[in-house]
């Protein structure tokens, strides 16, 4: 119970110094089958087993131990784990499961997770699916297993859009490309015979907004991830940029140029008119929607430099919550709407990932790079992914947790900016 | 204006090419003197002392150096109201991706609105930003950040 607090709590201090906590994932068990091969039930159940100990092992709350192929166990078993054997090794929590083919081809995979010293069931997970799917499946199971130990949802079953980058300086080619939260399933969206920047994925990475110079002029333009349609957000030629979905994903908030000002507006994500937000001379951008829609954080250097405001989503009430040196850039709000996260311009001294409170306390830096920038939350509230530039000022994308240690490398095929990770799918 | 007859002329050539006697001129014909607009461009930079003026960090603010350059190109571009230029507004690496997009667009409209001060005639012009997609110089030192703080005046036809 005090861990599901603490998650309830997003961030509470006492959880951030908690060790991570161990959980056994003996292999999932395969009932009545003895096939054999590639995609045997009894080979995709050893690469599930795997695939969620490779989850959990890039979260900083949990600490995986197994799948072992001694660890076997009979499917009544499933239900019923030996707690006292997983007690003995550290363990906190067990994860079983098991993976049955079905007579249609396809497969059942299900999952349970246990609290080991009490014995007692925390969450279960159930899924039909197809042999090729089973990735999905296991990244869910890693999910309840996550959900069930922190109380924040799982970052598995996730996507990430990016801008993939290649060629000499001044001359970059840049992609939209979206891979899945552990780094597969990589397919790009634009084809690289334009610039490209900021892909924004809607909340359930069904539609993905990004800014193209394809008509001569950045603009947003909207993408739908499954048929690949494509179209502008908005008519006309002025410059828009910085699009972000609403919660709900039936808004995008984004930024119109109009001579030297640039404002926020907000639009339907179908089409039609947008609506402007802010009128104040300079440059207001990068808005970002609070968890419950209500609210919308942005940058703006009305006052001089770059600083961070919120205002009410029909743009009353604005109002600034950061007041350091330097400059605030790119506010991003979290999904438990107790953070917002920003790119920190330091005079002279490159740019770092912060979080600060939306009241305007609590403001720490989390990262020490020399060009970080552009922050965006995994699903969990706990963890951010941004982009890093390396001395040769080639672009990366790193992840960090908000309980600090250090920044992680997320390996791309390509250089790549501008990272934006989904919430959990459905 | 020069362009238009400079045509003319060649037409009347052309034209006068076709009458007796001239035909058997032994002196080669004159090289054409449309300039293309690599010539064009040449002639721009030569005239005005730059295609491109620099910022301070943040800033659209010009600065005298900047509006000397910018006195020069709307010099030529009044002697040559046939030409469409397109102004690039560019910010630096160290800046954020979106408000350098911005920035490059308030420095674009800068020269934009300085070049119809000095006379220039509004539909020559257009602007666009390249926020920091189109860096000139790599690198983070002061000298490299401040070469790419730069509106640079393009000659498009």
């Amino acid at each position: 119970m005090p861990l599901l607090l603490a998650g309830l709590f997003g961030l509470a201090p006492a959880a951030a110094q908690q060790p991570a906590a161990v959980i056994a994932i003996p292999p999932l068990t395969t009932p009545d089958d003895k096939s054999t091969g590639p995609a045997s039930p009894a080979a995709i159940a050893w690469q599930a087993s795997q695939l969620i100990a490779s989850d959990l092992r890039t979260t900083a709350e949990l600490v995986p131990i197994g799948p072992d192929q001694k660890d076997y166990y009979s499917y009544p078993e499933v239900t019923a784990p030996t707690f006292s054997r997983w007690r003995a090794k550290g363990a906190k929590f067990v994860l079983t499961g098991f993976v049955r083919s079905r007579p249609d081809g396809r497969l059942t995979v299900g999952c349970y997770v246990y609290d080991a010293d009490r014995g007692r069931e925390l969450g279960r997970t159930g899924f039909v699916v197809s042999a090729d799917e089973w990735r999905r499946a296991a990244h869910k199971c890693s999910g309840i297993a996550y959900t069930a130990a922190t109380g924040a949802p799982g970052i598995f079953d996730t996507r990430i859009a990016y801008v993939a980058e290649s060629g000499p300086p001044g001359a970059r080619v840049k992609r939209v490309a979206v891979m899945d939260g552990d780094g597969n399933n990589q397919t790009f969206v634009t084809a690289g015979d334009t610039i490209v920047v900021t892909p924004r994925l809607s909340p359930k990475a069904e539609n993905l907004a990004y800014v193209s110079y394809v008509g001569g002029q950045p603009n947003v333009r909207i993408v739908n991830l499954g048929s690949n349609e494509q179209r502008p957000l908005v008519a006309g030629s002025d410059m828009s940029f910085a699009p972000r979905f609403s919660p709900d994903g039936r808004r995008i908030v984004f930024s119109m140029q109009a001579g030297a000002n640039t404002d926020i507006y907000v639009a339907d994500s179908n089409g039609g008119p947008a609506q402007r937000l802010t009128t104040a001379p300079g440059v207001d951008t990068d808005p970002s929607f609070s968890p419950d829609g209500a609210r919308i954080a942005f940058e703006s250097d009305r006052s001089g430099s770059q600083q961070i405001y919120t205002m009410a989503a029909d743009g009353s009430g604005q109002r600034r919550i950061s007041f350091g040196g330097g400059g605030y850039a790119a506010p991003v709000w979290g999904p438990d709407g107790e953070w917002i996260a920003f790119t920190r311009r330091l005079p002279g001294a490159g740019s770092r990932i912060g979080v600060i409170r939306p009241d305007g306390t609590g403001e720490k830096l989390l990262t020490d790079g020399t060009y970080d920038e552009g922050p965006s939350w995994a699903a969990s509230g706990q963890e951010l992914i941004f982009q890093r530039a390396g001395p040769d000022g080639r672009p990366a994308l790193y992840r960090i947790t908000l309980a600090g240690g250090p920044a992680r490398k997320v390996v791309t095929p390509q250089d790549a900016s501008d990272p934006d990770w989904s919430g959990t799918l459905d | 204006m020069r362009r238009l007859l400079i045509l003319l002329v060649l037409v009347g050539t052309a034209a006068s090419a076709q009458l007796p006697g001239l035909s058997r001129r032994t002196a080669p014909p004159p090289p054409p003197l449309v300039l293309g607009i690599d010539a064009l461009r040449a002639d721009f930079i030569a005239q005005a002392g730059s295609d491109k003026i620099y910022f301070g960090g943040d800033s659209a603010v010009l600065t005298p150096p900047a509006r000397a350059t910018l006195a020069a190109q709307a010099q030529w571009l009044r002697r040559h109201p046939e030409i469409v230029v397109r102004i690039e507004g560019h910010a630096d690496p160290s800046d954020t991706r979106d408000h350098a997009l911005a920035v490059g667009a308030r420095r674009a409209a800068e020269v934009r609105d300085y070049l119809v001060l000095l006379g220039v005639p509004a539909a020559q012009l257009s602007t666009v930003s390249w926020g920091k997609e189109r860096v000139a110089v790599m690198g983070t030192a002061p000298d490299a950040l401040a070469l790419n703080r730069r509106a640079v005046t393009i000659l498009v036809r």
